[in-house]
């Protein structure tokens, strides 16, 4: 498969991966912006890997995880625009209206990523293992934290929603 | 809430989110070229660090007395290596002043677009600074300190939208400057560029 032909299919999927671990369309563009780039530079590598598609992700998830860690991630240049004249994306509405996917906004970004891999990507814990170079028990453990913290934290919206 | 159920609306939930997402366009275009322009800036790089190594051993050649290294050939053929690495050690307001011309903006794509305005900025040697977005007067004060460090305050001003060049982005997320003759660079407190202008004509 050539590089044109992989990022025509694939495109799109690596702009929505990007968005489901990042909750930000521009930083989900960015981030398949990336790992295009990146897997342009080195296709005849990524055409020789098991799965082509699985080594682009880890470009993106990669990227997207070293993203987080600069001091200067929420740092952006942005024009000051005048906030009564912005027009807002219905699907952020869309999505914005959704509790649990506020909940998963207050996870770190590594546990995100595994319940994004898992839940989305529907990929299994030695793969994703694989994927971020970690253990498959690390996969379990930080999956069953995370877990618990969205339950924790949907059930405390739940009483909040009871009171007066 | 059982697990399983809380499963299921993750999925359903990151299922709702990825069908939000509005087509990108170009992708493919873009990650090409953008890889393209990376490599060629490596290559440039690779080009000027050899430069450098080629003028410190010519150097380093003629000041142990190798014979023709010594003669003014050598020296004249090095100079252009020099100049075009040449990189102010410190910048200075005065260094700064002038108008300058928008080339990259990191995250920002649309530059070339066409808007009312010429989107420049202009920096003048008592501190200030005045341009436009495109579309909207913007003004200001900077700092530098004496090892480059940057700092801008924009004045308060109603934007109208118009696709606008985030110079006061820049400006506020740059914590350091550098400059040439003709390029002027911002760098984030971590290091990584934001911006480059160019001096405009």
């Amino acid at each position: 498969m050539e590089f044109e032909e992989y990022a025509s299919a694939r495109g799109q999927e690596l702009v929505r991966l990007g968005f489901t671990v990042s909750g930000d369309y521009q930083r989900a563009e960015d981030l398949a912006q990336i790992a295009l780039m990146q897997a342009f530079r080195s296709w005849r590598k990524v055409q020789r890997a098991d799965d082509p598609h699985t080594y682009v992700r880890r470009i993106l998830i990669n990227s997207y995880l070293s993203m987080t860690r600069r001091r200067s991630f929420t740092e952006a240049p942005a024009a000051e625009l005048d906030p009564d004249r912005t027009v807002p994306d219905p699907a952020t509405d869309i999505v914005n209206s959704d509790d649990l996917w506020r909940a998963l906004a207050t996870l770190s970004a590594r546990e995100r990523v595994v319940l994004v891999l898992r839940y989305y990507q529907d990929l299994d814990d030695r793969t994703i293992a694989d994927l971020l170079g970690i253990k498959p028990s690390s996969v379990r453990a930080t999956a069953s934290r995370a877990l618990a913290t969205l339950r924790r934290t949907r059930q405390s919206h739940r009483v909040d929603e009871r009171l007066p | 809430m059982s697990k399983t159920e809380l499963e299921e609306d993750l999925r359903e939930t990151f299922e709702r989110a990825a069908a939000s997402v509005p087509p990108a366009p170009d992708l493919t275009a873009r990650a090409t070229t953008g890889a393209k322009q990376a490599q060629r800036r490596t290559w440039i790089a690779s080009g000027g660090a050899a430069a450098a190594v080629a003028l410190v051993a010519a150097i380093g050649f003629s000041l142990s007395g190798g014979g023709p290294a010594a003669s003014p050939e050598p020296a004249a053929s090095a100079a252009p290596a020099t100049s075009a690495g040449a990189v102010a050690a410190v910048t200075t307001p005065q260094m700064l002043s002038g108008t300058w011309r928008p080339v990259r903006l990191d995250g920002f794509a649309t530059l070339k677009t066409a808007r009312p305005d010429d989107p420049t900025l202009t920096f003048a040697p008592d501190g200030t600074w005045t341009g436009s977005d495109g579309c909207n007067a913007i003004s200001g004060t900077f700092s530098i300190g004496q090892r480059g460090e940057f700092s801008s305050q924009a004045n308060g001003q109603r934007l109208i939208e118009c696709q606008n060049v985030p110079h006061t982005g820049v400006l506020a997320v740059a914590k350091r400057v550098d400059s040439t003759q003709t390029t002027l660079r911002f760098y984030a407190a971590d290091g990584r560029e934001v911006a480059t202008y160019a001096r405009a004509r």
